[in-house]
């Protein structure tokens, strides 16, 4: 224990309430040489009307003092971790090499997002008008760098013994799987101040974060990645309090005016839409990507997405006049075909990855058989088993090709029509004369609304067949993307499978 | 379904110190289911779900302040209605 | 609707059929065969015969799949509508423009 001063110790008395009281709106101050518009030019324009900002409480009571303590506190529990799995050769210890794939690909497409969160939430600690929001927004700015240099350090000690860990920066800007969540959250930082606390603290962080975030973490446990799942939750600790902003920004504009109302549905609609989208990636990741899984997709969107979300959430927020988004019974009636569609893409296509893939054994298909016994043997099953026949014989299929995009998610359009799950669900739209290609009607409804917006979409297939890509052939792509050879492809027979192999099989060591 | 039934839950980090805070929030919320999950502990309660001060600290035998539960949160799902020195209550509001 | 802005917003298509000069984008979707994740997507010079097209482009593709047949493959559709196919009609003549998707069975 340290020796605390007289002063220390009593302002350490004062109550929670009146500590927070001080140090954040009694540190506010009126504009006096110019006025508010002028101080904050970019709280009008997207129609939401707010008549006091006094009226934004942050529930956490967070404080600078308390705020300095407690996130000290959990970085110095997270590195004592990271020691002892460095030490302890914890990179041998995972369920199995594979397991990688999915940290994989968290480090190329999450880690970038909490890096642009950072960006972003330091731009609204400037530019929201109430002296809560801006404090709220500082920490939120600060917590996502922290996790951003976490998530770093944590896997970079996989970089040292695996495949497709290095130039994951890079990637995230170029890839085409990794536009799939880079175009999301450019989505939203180019959107208005408001809009992106809809987009991001209430859609992505309230509504969809336990299914975005607590699979990873809960996956990395039972495969034995303790480095990661600590950062995860200590990620998710500040993530509770980044909900809580979410929250609190949602009923704050919608008690604020009437006229927020519709504004607020609307963004609504869009942004669970879009996050639900993205989820696809941990739906794949979920289900097949986990070589011991934690629960299926389904069951967790009925646990974290019906029962809480829509079971508790939503009749909340009826209060105000918001109603469940518009499409969600699009993803319900999908949730026993999202991770099948969207692994069948990672997996015809790994060969252009930072990331390898493998046709499920017989014991993952009777796993997925049980967990979705209406529809897993009637529509997925015979397709692996082809996959599987064809591997017998040596081969291995990889699309030679590339695949149509949808202008809004990004993803390959692979989703099906409900009233028939062998179809392709394929949307289009005109604009200005030209053709615009969705993968569903949530993102058709997406691009209508906003097609200036949506136009400009940097598609990496079109891209490619610009030639803006590194050259006009694979190998020329890749060398761009910053793909090494044995990074992408087959998980059978990869390096970190060989590697795997030889450090769990002492007779495979000679010459090593 | 009205605020009182509706399920509220709290999943915190599976460690040492939280299970002495999962026993005294089981002690003040009767009505609390628990589930296990892979590093983390998930508990539900319909309506809402009440920590108090006092009781974690009876059962840690040091003082607890409500902000430490900052180190034990992973994720929740209601409404943070309340949070001072003595108590942290989440609730369904409407 | 569109996009609320503080300036005007205003901004050309990315993919516009300008910047890809004599050719096209087009995408081919082999329906009901679920090996494939989805529709493929070529560049190819608006003049080329569309006999020719399939042969240089749609087959290679569709032999990623070891079971795929060139005899068997019919129904030609752009988007809804049947495509009535000759080989050395150009793609341009049989009315296939940027960004068309084309849909056969096999």
């Amino acid at each position: 224990m340290s020796i605390e001063s007289p002063r220390a110790a009593a302002w350490k008395k004062l109550p929670l309430k009146e500590r927070y009281a001080l140090l954040t709106r009694d540190l506010d101050w009126e504009p006096s040489y110019i006025d508010r518009e002028q101080l904050y030019p970019f709280t009008r324009y997207e129609g939401i009307k707010v008549h006091d900002w006094d009226g934004w409480q942050d529930p956490f009571r967070l404080t600078v003092d308390a705020y300095c303590k407690y996130q000290a506190e959990k970085d110095r529990r997270l590195y004592a971790v990271l020691d002892g799995f460095a030490q302890g050769q914890g990179h041998l210890t995972l369920s199995d090499a594979s397991y990688l794939n999915s940290i994989k690909l968290f480090i190329q497409g999450v880690t970038p997002l909490e890096y642009a969160a950072h960006r972003h939430f330091a731009f609204l600690a400037r530019h929201l008008e109430g002296p809560g929001p801006r404090f709220a927004a500082l920490c939120q700015s600060i917590d996502e760098l922290r996790h951003t240099q976490t998530q770093i350090h944590t896997i970079s000690n996989y970089n040292k013994y695996y495949s497709g860990f290095h130039s994951w920066s890079k990637m995230h800007d170029r890839v085409w799987y990794l536009a799939i969540p880079k175009s999301f959250f450019d989505d939203a930082m180019s959107a208005g101040p408001f809009e992106f606390l809809i987009a991001i603290s209430f859609s992505f962080e309230y509504l969809l974060t336990n299914l975005l975030f607590v699979p990873f973490m809960s996956g990395a446990s039972f495969n034995g990645d303790t480095p990661t799942m600590s950062f995860g939750f200590s990620a998710q600790s500040d993530e509770s309090r980044h909900m809580t902003l979410g929250l609190e920004a949602i009923k704050f504009l919608l008690e604020q005016d009437e006229d927020n109302v519709p504004i607020i549905q609307d963004w609504v609609d869009k942004w669970f839409w879009r996050a639900y989208r993205l989820s696809g990636l941990v739906a794949a990741m979920m289900d097949y990507m986990l070589p011991k899984p934690v629960m299926s997709w389904k069951e967790a969107f009925e646990l974290y997405f019906e029962d809480q979300m829509l079971g508790g959430l939503f009749p909340d927020l009826d209060f105000y006049g918001i109603r469940p988004p518009r499409h969600v019974d699009d993803a319900i009636a999908e949730k026993e075909h999202l991770s099948h569609q969207v692994y069948k893409i990672l997996h015809n296509f790994s060969s252009v990855a930072a990331f390898t893939t493998k046709t499920p054994d017989h014991v993952h298909l009777d796993w997925l058989s049980e967990q979705y016994p209406g529809t897993f043997d009637i529509y997925y099953r015979p397709t692996w088993e082809k996959h599987q026949r064809i591997e017998a014989g040596g081969g291995r299929m990889f699309v030679r090709g590339l695949p149509q995009q949808c202008q809004v998610c990004q993803l390959a359009i692979s989703f099906t029509e409900q009233d028939d799950r062998r179809k392709i669900s394929f949307r289009r739209s005109e604009f200005r004369g030209e053709t615009f290609h969705t993968c569903s009607d949530g993102c058709k409804w997406i691009f209508d609304r906003e097609p200036e917006k949506y136009v400009q979409a940097w598609l990496p297939v079109h891209q490619i067949l610009k030639g803006d890509c590194g050259g006009p052939a694979i190998p020329d792509v890749l060398a761009w993307y910053g793909i090494q050879t044995g990074d992408n492809g087959e998980y059978n027979g990869s390096p970190d499978e060989q590697f795997w192999r030889a450090w769990h099989d002492p007779s495979l060591r000679h010459g090593e | 379904m009205n605020a009182a039934h509706r399920q509220v839950s709290i999943d915190v980090q599976e460690s040492e110190e939280n299970r002495v805070l999962i026993e005294a929030i089981e002690a003040d919320n009767p009505a609390v289911t628990i589930r296990h999950l892979p590093g983390l502990i998930k508990l539900q309660a319909p309506g809402q779900i009440v920590i108090n001060r006092e009781s974690v600290e009876e059962r840690l035998g040091h003082e607890w302040e409500t902000g430490e539960f900052q180190l034990a949160i992973v994720s929740y799902t209601g409404n943070i209605s309340e949070w001072d020195d003595d108590q942290i209550i989440v609730k369904w509001e409407h | 609707m569109s996009v609320k802005a503080l300036y005007d917003y205003e901004f050309p298509s990315m993919d516009r059929a300008k910047l890809f000069g004599e050719d096209l984008l087009v995408y081919v979707h082999w329906e009901g065969n679920p090996i494939f994740c989805s529709a493929v997507c070529f560049r190819v010079p608006k003049t080329m015969p569309f006999g020719e097209f399939v042969t240089s482009f749609v087959v290679p593709w569709a032999e990623s799949d070891p079971d795929f047949d060139h005899e068997a493959m019919k129904h030609w559709r752009i988007f809804d509508e049947l495509l009535d196919v000759a080989d050395n009609k150009s793609l341009a003549d049989l009315g296939i423009g940027h960004k068309a998707l084309l849909t056969f069975a096999g």
